[in-house]
């Protein structure tokens, strides 16, 4: 089967009081397996809406997505996890959804997050690297073929970042990941494909270098 | 027989593979739904009643010190006997089905937005969470209900039921009304933010309408066809009938039970089934 991830004529809009606030105009998209895409548009441009449409977490106005590999969901600050509960907790929860071992999942999850024991603390105590480390943490306890990263990868410490190279780009280098940046230099390291969302609308260049040139000069 | 079979050769890297839950077969689907359901509730007690002092424990609790709370309270400040009736037993049988009713419908006011994190995973639905919520509380007031009812037989304030089995017939549809509501008021809790602060006013003007605190035989008799078109009042006088037996006549209708919760479920389970796009992400 063909494995990717299409994006077909999608639209999202939101209601804001009586008005309605078009935030994607018909976007086409794919990526393919092994892509590394990068997301670039500026606040607001809707980069975290096109991130939780294709990871299935809100529902396009129109269009559709056909998910041809499966799609983890978007590692961000917040969503995903209960911050009132405990890391602990949140491992326990995700075991028993996805149908995980726990035992292993524990050990890898500790192993690469190393929160010590404020694992078993709050999730809303943790930093914003913590929190990134247990998000990526649980994300690959799973297999995905398509990883969403929105941010998050950029709070961690150098010995984190070198993990998540490790891990994300060398033994899992086969993976589609789709990573929303303001650092362009993260973008130019890791990406083979780079697009600018902006004015609702998504458009590709033909280098990383060159769409980041528009992007400086948006 | 089969998948738990295949389960177990699932090497780590296969079970790990997020691909397994992509195209799942009807059984597998529903594996997954209650496995779940089984997560979301394992979650539920820890995020509303931590680890610490009791902690799941309150699930019985809360609900153990409300019934425990009104029956006390009536049995000492009501007299002893209604219309020859033990108060306490009228408080039990009438009190335990309500705090399960207005707990269900309680916990399902805006169940999904307070809960959206949970549909980043997409193997989890809006249907699962209500679910969920509702057979925690369900769960919880039971149990209580049972050790409320155990408690007043053990010190005399109420005699064992006459019928056993109108009184678990009676709980059934009490449950099964509770499972419709929760799902009618989450969906549209969901969609009306009017609906969401109309919902406490009209879960107190709702309560004559429970029968409660009444039996349908003590009212006027051309005022009754409100309780006998009420499903919980139908449900609590198969209740009364089971505990009190010949003492009373009761107005209930199995056949009514059946259609109305049924048609509700069917309602309850449409608008569930079509609430995810209504539902803000937050």
């Amino acid at each position: 089967m063909y494995q990717s991830v299409k994006c077909l004529d999608l639209s999202k809009s939101f209601h804001i009081g009586r008005s309605r606030k078009i935030v994607l105009d018909r976007i086409n998209l794919e990526i393919k397996k092994g892509d590394k895409l990068g997301v670039l548009g500026r606040n607001g441009a809707g980069k975290s809406t096109l991130i939780k449409l294709i990871g299935g977490v809100e529902l396009p106005t129109s269009g559709r997505i056909e998910r041809g590999m499966t799609v983890s969901w978007p590692l961000a600050f917040g969503g995903a996890f209960q911050g009132s509960l405990s890391g602990h907790d949140n491992l326990r929860f995700i075991c028993r959804v996805y149908d995980l071992d726990y035992n292993e999942t524990l050990d890898y999850v500790q192993g690469f997050a190393e929160l010590g024991r404020q694992f078993y603390d709050p999730v809303k105590t943790y930093s914003s690297g913590m929190q990134a480390r247990l998000a990526f943490a649980l994300s690959l306890a799973i297999e995905f073929e398509c990883y969403l990263i929105d941010e998050v990868i950029m709070v961690g410490d150098a010995r984190f970042t070198q993990r998540c190279q490790d891990e994300l780009f060398g033994k899992r280098s086969d993976r589609s990941l789709i990573i929303v940046s303001h650092n362009m230099n993260f973008i130019c390291e890791t990406c083979n494909r780079c697009v600018i969302l902006h004015n609702k609308k998504i458009e590709e260049y033909s280098s990383i270098e060159e769409s980041i040139r528009v992007y400086e000069h948006l | 027989m089969q998948s738990s079979e295949r389960r177990s050769h699932l090497l780590g890297h296969e079970r790990r593979a997020a691909s397994r839950h992509a195209s799942p077969s009807l059984l597998q689907s529903f594996v997954t739904q209650l496995r779940v359901i089984y997560a979301l509730i394992m979650r539920e007690i820890h995020t509303r009643y931590g680890r610490e002092n009791i902690g799941f424990l309150w699930v019985i609790g809360e609900p153990i010190l409300f019934c425990a709370g009104v029956a006390i309270v009536w049995t000492a400040m009501r007299p002893s006997h209604e219309n020859g009736l033990k108060m306490t037993a009228m408080v039990v049988t009438g009190y335990v089905p309500l705090t399960l009713w207005r707990h269900a419908m309680g916990r399902a006011i805006k169940a999904y937005a307070v809960n959206s994190s949970l549909l980043f995973h997409r193997l989890v639905t809006p249907l699962d969470i209500i679910i969920a919520r509702t057979t925690l509380e369900v769960v919880g007031t039971v149990l209580a209900g049972s050790l409320v009812l155990g408690g007043s037989i053990f010190l005399n304030y109420m005699d064992p039921p006459d019928d056993w089995g109108k009184v678990y017939l009676g709980l059934a549809f009490v449950i099964y009304f509770s499972y419709d509501t929760a799902l009618i008021i989450s969906a549209l809790t969901e969609r009306s933010e009017l609906l969401e602060k109309a919902m406490s006013i009209a879960g107190y003007l709702s309560l004559p309408l429970t029968g409660a605190f009444t039996m349908t035989e003590w009212v006027p008799a051309h005022y009754r066809w409100i309780l006998e078109w009420s499903p919980l009042a139908n449900a609590i006088e198969l209740i009364r009938d089971g505990e009190f037996g010949l003492k009373v006549v009761p107005h209930y209708s199995i056949p009514f039970l059946m259609a109305s919760c049924t048609v509700l479920f069917i309602i309850g389970l449409f608008l569930t089934l079509r609430v995810r796009e209504h539902i803000e992400i937050l």
